[in-house]
């Protein structure tokens, strides 16, 4: 358990993303994620659950409003400093993101790698023991192309919440995923939250989150009219 | 920031780039604007200063020049206009007294104007009289031209200056005719006063030319009247002038010979007493032939030029009321009238020097003042940042339900102690038996981010450490290994972990110390004495509540402990163990050893979801079918055991001292046989396939262990392999095997690869997914 952040850990301020650099909806998106919160969103279309991943890691750029991140706008900061702050979030994303000049267990520790001083042996331990987490027999060595894509979304799960993400931008891993992953993947949703990081887990099925109904903080929907948040019983 | 992260992206890089130029850039750049300014300025003013020097030079040369032509004029005039004075008054006078004339006037003017150095009167008729200096200088001497005896003779007379005759010699002139002579000639035709060459007399060492003048006298005979000048004087005269400090003059005629100079006798000397040949020597005078060479090409007027890496100043002019064509040149260095601008550039160049200097003092002091008050402001961020780092930390503190609850764990206090201080560890320990034992409380380790604790330590082992704790005083040591007070505690604790600075914070309980935090590696322990000392007094209630509740002696009679009640009353002995399945071999093992090549089946199942008695009850009759079916097809394969551990199965086979090659065979076909069997009972129930098969192959450490009942068990690295691969299976239902056993069985299964892994302590492997039989 870290240290929380004072203030929102992620906070959308009347972002206006750039509807030609992203296509999603030119309208003012506001929101607040806490650190500890898990934030469901609904959104049909993956496209355009990528695109609002990518607004909140300071991806799209904007045409009004400001998108912060544990108080730190992306608009305000250099490259180093963007490159850094993102080295604290942990993404599963549909785009595909997986380098096919690395193998897979360099891709994974990659991240860990380039944004920190932590020991080789260490970051490998961990990424083990996630992969056992997730039902791998070990950090995976061939390159992607070659894991079945369970596997590869098994690997996609240990390279987000492998070191210690403040926040996660999770792109729906349990749709069309093999069965076993769900328990280890609310498994690992529940340590990072205790930990005082925040969670956004886009879905597109309804259903796909039922079954973490009550550790869900706030439900919100995409859709054309921008960020909408949703009431739930 | 994270200690681990290599970037801080809360700190902008922007403001070092800033803080570069404004520490740096702007004050040098302003010595540099400063400096520049000031050579600029220098430059400007020595080339002004330069420009009128030059200026300058040219008009004192110039002077100088009008001076000196002004002195050859005076030097020249007497022959000039002594010819036109002497002329007219011979001209004018009676013819019979104007051989007196002629005499009065040369003594005259011998005896007033030193240069003079003789005067001659012919005619058309050949007459001839001279009139001279003496000898000695002082006499007058004086010749006429006459005929004796038939013979041409010069006829010579001696006076004084008082005009005493003192003697007369008659000398041999054959053959002279002063109507041949040069100054007689020239004047043929001629009204103005001609000059003739300059001729040396080496016997009187003098330089010496004539000035004639033709006039008709009274009588009406043509008559031509010259005058001797010497030049020796005028050299003498150049020899003595002074140009600037170190210039000098010469007079040159216009085929560049030497007229007048300084050592004019030794050149005329070095010349063979020939005047044709006393040119300008470039060697002897090399700026004097610079300077003429420039009057050549460029004409009069003054020129400079650098010769010898030193920079002269000549001026040539034309020398008025004298000889045809003469040219006087002045050369000088421009040293002599530029040395004052030299100086002030110098003074000035020092005056820079100077400010530059204090320009570098004022931007040093000034770059120092800028750094340190720099440096200030970023600590007051830092600390700004680490009051709201410390609020946060106390804020989570207080949100914690049942703080101050003994039986609650008080783990968020180690935790915060960790991240705020930087530590490595933190541990809270307290005081047992009044002091004499200490217990661990809670310890977090940070880079392995678990707690731990319940280990004691007496005071027989560690009796400095308590009498420091004891001492209330708060201690902190850099290397725990060298103070004798730590040195216990740290080889006891602080060297599994590898930790060297300990920070040691007794806590302050109602009846003294009742306990001490510790802190390893604690970087920022020492800045933050409010925030440990604030956790430190919070555990200090909680340890305070805890040795309350031991005092008052909740602890549960032994009676009601479990099962220790009942231990009394005999029971039969139990006629079950974990062993599902034991072959016949089981027994004979009596000891533990080395199978060189066993076959390892680990089956998993996950934990289902039941809801209500019912279901419990045809969940268990289902394990117990599913254990009766393993146990019917163990033994039809002939494995060697079968082992129940929770939701696991491990199954066995090839626990023999020597290699067993079917054992793999055996078990693969139970596996193959189970999760057909599985699959089938599953579905029956409506469950998912919610089992998976790990299967590995090779040596493994075997034997009965324990008394009383002795249990067959098995352990090593192939039974870790297969439990990885069960636990990793890729989906549910399926036998995940490794490489060992895929080598084993490629010839009789089939098998799917699903790729290779890296496990740490196992090492690099490939995964295959046993499918069925060939």
């Amino acid at each position: 358990m870290d240290t929380r952040t004072v203030g929102p850990l992620l906070e959308l301020n009347k972002a206006v993303p750039s509807f030609e650099e992203s296509g999603l909806p030119p309208v003012p998106f506001s929101m607040k994620l806490m650190p500890g919160d898990c934030m469901v969103v609904e959104a049909r279309s993956s496209s355009r659950a990528t695109m609002f991943a990518d607004l909140c890691s300071g991806l799209v750029p904007l045409d009004d409003g400001a998108v912060k991140f544990m108080g730190l706008d992306w608009a305000g900061l250099h490259d180093r400093e963007l490159n850094a702050l993102r080295g604290r979030i942990g993404r599963i994303t549909r785009r595909p993101s997986w380098p096919e000049f690395l193998n897979t267990h360099l891709a994974i520790t990659l991240q860990q790698l380039h944004h920190t001083s932590r020991p080789l042996d260490e970051v490998v331990a961990e990424a083990a023991r996630l992969g056992e987490l997730f039902g791998l027999p070990g950090l995976p060595v061939l390159r992607p192309s070659m894991l079945s894509d369970a596997d590869l979304l098994r690997a996609a799960c240990v390279r987000a919440f492998l070191g210690r993400p403040r926040l996660l931008l999770l792109e729906d891993p349990l749709e069309a995923s093999p069965v076993e992953l769900q328990n280890p993947f609310l498994s690992a949703i529940t340590d990072a939250r205790d930990r005082g990081a925040g969670v956004i887990w886009i879905v597109r099925n309804h259903a796909i989150w039922q079954g973490y109904r009550q550790g869900i903080t706030s439900t919100w929907r995409l859709a054309d009219d921008g960020l909408v948040e949703v009431r739930t019983a | 920031m994270s200690s681990d992260e290599i970037v801080d992206p809360t700190v902008q890089n922007d403001a070092s780039v800033r803080r570069v130029l404004l520490h740096l850039v702007l004050p040098f750049g302003s010595l540099l604007l400063v400096v520049g300014a000031i050579i600029a300025i220098g430059l400007h003013s020595y080339r002004s200063t330069r420009t009128g020097v030059v200026a300058l030079t040219h008009e004192l040369l110039g002077a100088v020049q009008q001076n000196i032509s002004q002195e050859v004029s005076d030097y020249i005039m007497p022959a000039v206009a002594g010819n036109t004075i002497a002329s007219g008054m011979i001209a004018h006078a009676p013819s019979q007294v104007a051989d007196r004339v002629f005499y009065s006037y040369g003594a005259a003017m011998l005896q007033s104007v030193p240069q003079l150095q003789s005067f001659y009167l012919g005619d058309e008729d050949g007459h001839f009289r001279l009139i001279t200096r003496g000898p000695n200088g002082k006499n007058e001497e004086r010749t006429t031209f006459e005929v004796r005896d038939g013979k041409q003779v010069y006829h010579r007379e001696f006076y004084t200056i008082d005009g005493v005759k003192t003697g007369e010699e008659y000398t041999d002139a054959t053959g002279y005719d002063p109507r041949k002579r040069p100054w007689f000639t020239k004047t043929e035709g001629k009204t103005e006063t001609q000059w003739t060459q300059p001729y040396l007399f080496p016997s009187a060492r003098q330089f010496v030319m004539t000035s004639s003048l033709r006039f008709k006298g009274a009588n009406g005979h043509t008559y031509v009247f010259a005058t001797n000048i010497s030049l020796n004087e005028l050299s003498a005269f150049l020899d003595h002038l002074k140009v600037g400090k170190t210039g000098n003059a010469i007079i040159l005629d216009s085929k560049g010979r030497v007229m007048a100079g300084r050592n004019i006798m030794q050149q005329a000397e070095a010349a063979g007493w020939d005047p044709n040949k006393m040119l300008l020597d470039p060697k002897t005078h090399p700026v004097f032939a610079r300077g003429y060479d420039h009057y050549r090409v460029r004409g009069f007027g003054p020129r400079s030029f650098e010769l010898n890496n030193k920079r002269y100043v000549t001026i040539a002019s034309p020398l008025k009321s004298s000889a045809e064509g003469w040219i006087l040149l002045l050369s000088a260095p421009e040293n002599d009238f530029a040395s004052f601008a030299r100086q002030s550039s110098q003074q000035s160049l020092q005056f820079a020097g100077i400010i530059i200097v204090f320009s570098l003092v004022l931007a040093g002091f000034l770059v120092r003042q800028v750094r340190r008050s720099e440096r200030t402001t970023r600590k007051l961020a830092q600390q700004g940042v680490q009051i709201t780092h410390e609020s946060a930390a106390v804020q989570q503190v207080a949100s914690t339900p049942r703080l101050f609850d003994p039986t609650a764990e008080p783990l968020v206090l180690t935790e915060q102690l960790v991240h705020v201080t930087d530590a490595h560890r933190a541990s809270i320990w307290r005081l047992l038996h009044n002091g004499a034992a200490m217990i661990c409380e809670d310890s977090y380790d940070q880079k392995q981010d678990a707690h731990s604790g319940g280990f004691e330590m007496s005071r027989t082992e560690l009796g400095a450490f308590f009498e420091t704790i004891e001492s209330g005083d708060i201690l902190s040591v850099d290397n725990a290994a060298t103070d004798e007070r730590t040195t216990q505690f740290e080889r006891l604790v602080m060297r599994e972990l590898g930790t060297r600075m300990l920070s040691v914070y007794p806590i302050h309980g109602p009846k003294g110390i009742v306990g001490a935090v510790v802190l390893e590696d604690a970087h920022m322990a020492p800045h933050l004495l409010y925030f440990v000392d604030l956790m430190a007094s919070i555990a200090g209630i909680r340890l305070a509540e805890t040795a309350d509740d031991a005092e008052s002696g909740h602890s549960l009679p032994a009676d009601e402990v479990s099962g220790a009640a009942n231990s009394a009353v005999p029971l039969p002995a139990p006629h079950f163990d974990n062993m599902l399945v034991r072959a016949p071999q089981v027994s004979d093992v009596i000891t533990s050893g080395i199978y060189p090549s066993v076959a390892v089946l680990v089956i998993t199942f996950s934990d289902p979801v039941v809801d209500g008695d019912t279901e419990t009850q045809n969940l268990l009759k289902l394990i117990n079918v599913l254990a009766t079916d393993v146990q019917r097809i163990s033994k039809e394969r002939g494995l060697f055991a079968v082992e129940v551990a929770g939701h696991r199965m491990i199954c066995m086979a090839g626990c023999t001292a020597q290699e067993d090659p079917t054992a793999i065979i055996r078990i693969a076909d139970a596996a193959l046989t189970m999760r057909e069997t599985f699959m089938a009972a599953l579905a029956a129930a409506n469950l998912e396939p919610v089992f998976a098969m790990g299967l590995d192959y090779g040596a493994a450490f075997g034997g009965a262990v324990g008394e009383d009942p002795k249990v067959f068990n098995l352990w090593g690295q192939t039974v870790s392999l297969a439990e990885l691969m069960a636990q990793g299976a890729s989906d549910g239902g399926t036998i995940q095997v490794t490489d060992r056993v895929y080598m084993a069985l490629r010839d009789r299964y089939l098998f799917r690869s699903r790729g290779s892994f890296f496990a740490p302590h196992l090492g690099l492997g490939r995964a295959y997914v046993l499918a069925a039989r060939r």
